[in-house]
């Protein structure tokens, strides 16, 4: 306004009427334009105002759309789980319900973008919820298919094996049981399907590979001595303790459990409501885990000081609270694990070679 | 003269093999590129993304890119196929109860068209351990004999932990890339 103003008070000093009807135009072209400015700016906050309003009624509309599909999922599972389908359908109907979970992945992930992220958690969490809940049915109904051997290897191993029938190597064990070859079948050293029992095992003096802790419940299991790698799976309600690993661990699907060792490398994987008292030379991981918590190692036993000591885990490397989650590469701590708070945490773990 | 030889020449000056490393989680892909390089191997992190290391052998460079292999990261491995020399893929010969996962994992892999003209050494490791199939046995269960006839591939059994084995397994390979690209050598 300033520089149409100022022209038109000039006009007295310089008496010249071209000049003078030049300078009105002018002025009447900026305050046009000004004019013209703030319309478009009125517009353009309505436009933004009704789609703010927009966003949030999508977010609305999102929660019932989303809800509708997770009570459509939920009561299929839970109609599956009252009156199963004949086995012959029961496949198909399962996918079915597989396929409207990850189509309401899908939908959660086209809305992400404008959904608050609260939200955006939330569904998340109730979809993989609702992905337990269908692993569980599918666990239930369907028996799970073992893994064999195809027809053409077998019968290869089987001339090898008329050519030296005295082979007892794993080998030929394995071909003899041909039918049910599956490889954990194999007796590899380890504590299987167990329920309510104390067991001690002892690994002094003895020189053991790989060992696994499986489908136990209800148990406690101390292991002295130490091992190369350590497989635990699917345990409930379960206390493990143990002297050093050599290698690693790699655990999977426990639940309501405590876990006191020392290794050199720990992997956590589908484990919830889990206490680990964890002696670590790297940074322990976890993935699909929630309501784990972490504290420093404490088992002992005659002469584990000198077994630590053999696996370079002699000292305190402080790595037991640098949890790393695969599922939450984010700046914020994640949600599925803690700190075990110190009032809460066990006291040492004896273990005496003569218990159990 | 062809996009293809202009590449070829390229890559002679250089002499580089782009080199990728996948496997389970815990088959020992971290422990097994240190342990070639020389470094210490005590305190290794399960990798969260992807470690790349460059590694004169004999006249060539190997530029070894090694991807985490969490269940979580596995889909994030398609991001590396481009422009593979040689693909290795480690299992861990211990872990009896995830060999159909090893195996699904692998077949999926392989499908990969991006992949189709790397050579694939097959690295049977924790050979050193007691109670690990033997390179024999997982050739089996991955029934590898039934792979795609144009494929070059190996399996070697090793062990990260001592070093067994890894040379043999790298020599296999970098000869094998070598006879595709350099062939003029």
């Amino acid at each position: 306004m300033a520089d149409a103003d100022e022209p038109s008070s000039i006009p007295n000093s310089i008496p010249s009427d071209p000049s003078d009807a030049n300078l009105q135009k002018k002025h009447a072209s900026v305050i046009e334009r000004l004019a013209n400015r703030n319309q478009t700016r009125l517009e353009n906050s309505i436009t933004r105002r009704s789609e703010s309003d927009s966003s949030t009624s999508s977010t609305s509309s999102f929660l019932d759309r989303f809800s509708d599909s997770k009570r459509a999922i939920e009561s299929a599972l839970a109609q599956c789980r009252l009156t199963p389908p004949d086995p012959a359908q029961l496949r198909s109907h399962l996918d079915g319900i597989s396929t409207s979970i990850s189509d309401l992945e899908k939908l959660v992930a086209e809305s992400s973008y404008s959904l608050p992220s609260y939200e955006v958690r939330a569904s998340l969490k109730s979809i993989s919820e609702l992905k337990q809940a269908l692993d569980n049915l599918n666990s239930e109904l369907l028996p799970k298919k073992k893994f064999s051997f195809k027809n053409k290897a077998t019968k290869k191993d089987q001339k090898s094996e008329s050519k030296d029938p005295g082979l007892e190597n794993a080998d030929s064990m394995l071909m003899n049981k041909q039918q049910q070859a599956s490889y954990s079948a194999r007796d590899s050293p380890g504590i299987r399907d167990k329920d309510g029992e104390i067991l001690v095992k002892n690994f002094k003096g003895s020189d053991v590979g790989e060992f696994t802790i499986s489908g136990l419940s209800s148990c406690e299991v101390k292991l002295i001595g130490s091992v190369r790698a350590l497989f635990i799976h699917k345990l409930r309600n379960c206390k493990v303790y143990t002297g050093p690993v050599m290698g690693s661990i790699l655990i999977d699907d426990v639940e309501e459990c405590t876990f006191a060792m020392a290794s050199h490398q720990i992997r956590i994987h589908n484990a919830k409501k889990s206490d680990f008292y964890l002696r670590v030379r790297s940074r322990p991981i976890i993935e699909d885990s929630s309501s784990v918590r972490f504290a420093p190692y404490r088992v002992s036993y005659e002469g584990i000081e000198e077994d630590l000591t053999d696996a370079t885990l002699g000292v305190e490397t402080g790595n037991w609270e640098n949890v790393d989650d695969f599922r939450w590469l984010r700046a914020v701590p994640s949600p599925n694990w803690s700190i075990l708070p110190e009032d809460e945490r066990i006291d040492t773990i004896k273990i005496s070679p003569t218990e159990g | 003269m062809g996009l293809l030889s202009i590449i070829r020449k390229i890559k002679r000056k250089e002499k580089e093999m782009r080199i990728l490393m996948v496997g389970l989680d815990n088959s020992g892909k971290t422990t097994i590129v240190l342990k070639i390089n020389g470094e210490d191997t005590s305190v290794i992190s399960p990798t969260l993304g992807f470690n790349i290391k460059t590694i004169i052998y004999h006249k060539y460079t190997l530029n070894i890119w090694d991807v985490g292999g969490q269940k979580t990261i596995r889909s994030c491995w398609r991001n590396y196929f481009e422009q593979r020399d040689g693909l290795v893929w480690v299992v861990d010969s211990s872990d009896l109860r995830r060999l159909d996962d090893c195996k699904s994992e692998l077949d999926n892999l392989l499908k990969e068209e991006r992949l189709s003209g790397a050579s694939l050494l097959i690295l049977a490791n924790k050979q050193d351990i007691k109670g690990a199939l033997s390179p024999e046995e997982i050739a089996k269960v991955l029934n590898l004999e039934a792979m795609d006839k144009t494929r070059h591939w190996k399996i070697v059994g090793c062990s990260a932990y001592t070093g067994e084995g890894l040379l043999e397994g790298f020599d296999w390979l970098v000869q094998d890339v070598a006879s595709r690209i350099y062939v003029l050598d």
